[in-house]
């Protein structure tokens, strides 16, 4: 077993060498493919972030009515809690609301003290599991007799949020097409040179070399290819790391996301597990077709 | 139909029961090394290559096939190293019905065949030592085993002197002879040669085919496909002519075409 594994990664090693040009535009391939991928991992990364923090900033806000009894407030807090839209119901009594004006406006804290009586409404702070939920849970809220009012979400935010969901979804789209395409392109670089050495495998064949025998070393090859292209592609990175961190902290800089933490490990990741298992898929794929006889 | 007619240039001592044998003979002898029973291979887009074909190979024969191109003599051989399957009727070597091997045998049942063939199918970045541990190696052989193995079959084709070369360095003869070293090397029972001497001068030829008849000396049953009149003629050994897919004569100590 030891000897099969070490005979493998041998004739995977020399195999890689003796076709050097073929191993070449696999492999060059190979890191075409992971930096377009990083690129759009980076980003995607990017715009989710962004999204999860719009989205966790989005509240909504119903104004009770000074009529609404203690019992019809806590069964409206009771109902919105059922809801699965709904992350965390948050009272602000009449008195709460005064002190946080009063706290936020401490200019005329004095001017409230002189009114009669408490003109701020009690209010309910709701948070979303997601910004999707607003118009549910809005809408119910309306229906509901001790609601006053219920603030309109701000339409830059609600619009902004639909275009990161677009972006996203985009985005995981191009991902798709621009994976299987270019799996396709290393499938086929691999298939090459794979053709070239048609004449070994038949030889293999004829001195009665198991498939195993056969197919290891290539895939083992495969692997390496994966793993040299991974390892380009992450030397790149590092190297447009330090304009990329610039250009990824203005873009953030409105938003108090910790962009360089977030990407850099799983991007690395991400591009070593994909080149390996593509270069491991390709070489599968491209040996089957000359043991399956 | 003796074994050797007096116009042969061999002295090969054949195995008695080898010499008796009818080239259509069941198993009265033992086990035949080749048989085909009714074989007939149509390939998917319908043209037969071979119909109905018939044979018998003992162990320790030498046998010829040949007939024009495109006879069937390749088809044959594809169906006899189990790189195709036939169509129709068994293929039988060493008493296994190939048609009944599960895939993983069918390496092991390689390696009971030696075969080379026009072409030497060497591989060009590789010493002739190389070449030569090439099939032992990818057939899992242990690496102490390699060595001595690969030198004793560089003898028997005496290419010890030219080990280290690689094959674009060879005459046409030594790389045929490196191939032929290659598929010794396993030990085989059966030994094919597809053309052997189709590039090479006569000379080299008859040296190839010495080089056979030592092999065959050695108890290995030897089948060559060739389209050398002269040398089949010259050495009177059985002879199988293939023409449209069928076997057409099956004579021993014949010449290379018809005498009658």
């Amino acid at each position: 077993m030891i000897a099969f594994v070490a005979f493998s990664l041998r004739r995977a090693w020399q195999g890689f060498w003796r076709n050097g040009l073929m191993s070449l535009a696999a492999t060059a391939s190979m890191v075409l493919m992971l930096v377009m991928l990083s690129g759009l991992v980076i980003l995607l990364s990017g715009l989710d972030a962004t999204l999860k923090y719009v989205e966790s900033e989005v509240e909504v806000v119903a104004y009770l009515k000074d009529s609404a009894t203690p019992q019809d407030v806590s069964l409206l807090q009771a109902d919105l809690k059922a809801m699965p839209q709904v992350a965390s119901v948050t009272y602000v009594s009449k008195e709460q609301a005064l002190a946080d004006f009063q706290t936020r406006q401490p200019d005329v804290a004095n001017l409230v003290n002189a009114l009669p009586n408490n003109p701020l409404p009690a209010s309910f702070q709701i948070g979303l599991r997601d910004a999707g939920g607003y118009i549910d849970v809005a809408t119910f809220l309306r229906s509901q007799s001790p609601v006053d009012t219920v603030q309109d979400i701000k339409k830059t935010v609600s619009q902004m949020i639909s275009v990161i969901s677009v972006l996203r979804t985009g985005g995981i789209a191009v991902l798709a097409i621009v994976g299987l395409t270019v799996l396709f392109i290393i499938v086929n670089t691999i298939r090459l040179a794979v053709v070239a050495r048609a004449e070994e495998i038949e030889i293999m064949r004829l001195v009665g070399a198991s498939d195993a025998f056969i197919r290891w070393p290539f895939i083992f090859e495969g692997a390496l290819v994966g793993l040299l292209g991974a390892a380009i592609t992450i030397g790149l990175l590092i190297l447009v790391q330090a304009r990329l961190a610039g250009l990824l902290s203005d873009f953030f800089e409105v938003l108090p996301v910790q962009a360089s933490a977030m990407v850099g490990q799983n991007v690395a990741l991400i591009v070593l597990g994909t080149g390996v298992g593509i270069g491991v898929l390709g070489s599968y794929l491209s040996v089957r077709s000359y043991l399956r006889r | 139909m003796s074994s050797a007619s007096p116009g042969s240039t061999t002295g090969t001592p054949r195995r008695p029961e080898a010499a008796r044998s009818r080239p259509t003979d069941l198993a009265t002898d033992g086990l035949p090394t080749l048989a085909l029973r009714g074989v007939t291979k149509t390939y998917p887009n319908g043209k037969a290559a071979l119909r109905e074909v018939n044979l018998t190979v003992p162990e320790g024969d030498f046998v010829f096939l040949v007939g024009p191109s495109g006879a069937g003599k390749s088809t044959l051989i594809r169906l006899v190293i189990r790189e195709e399957l036939a169509t129709k009727g068994k293929v039988i070597l060493e008493g296994r019905d190939l048609a009944r091997l599960k895939r993983r045998e069918i390496p092991r049942i390689r390696r009971r065949i030696g075969i080379v063939f026009q072409d030497f199918k060497l591989l060009p970045n590789k010493s002739v030592r190389d070449n030569v541990a090439f099939a032992l190696e990818v057939t899992g052989t242990p690496r102490s085993r390699i060595g001595p193995a690969v030198d004793r079959v560089l003898r028997v084709v005496g290419l010890s002197a030219q080990a280290d070369q690689r094959p674009g360095e060879l005459s046409g003869g030594e790389q045929q002879r490196t191939a032929i070293a290659r598929a010794l090397v396993h030990d085989p029972r059966l030994f094919i040669a597809d053309e052997p001497t189709g590039n090479l001068d006569p000379q080299i030829s008859w040296e190839i085919i010495q080089l056979l008849l030592r092999i065959n000396e050695m108890g290995v049953t030897v089948l060559m496909a060739t389209h050398n009149a002269e040398v089949v003629t010259a050495l009177r050994k059985r002879v199988i002519g293939l023409e449209d897919g069928r076997v057409v004569r099956d004579e021993m100590g014949a010449a290379y075409h018809r005498e009658d």
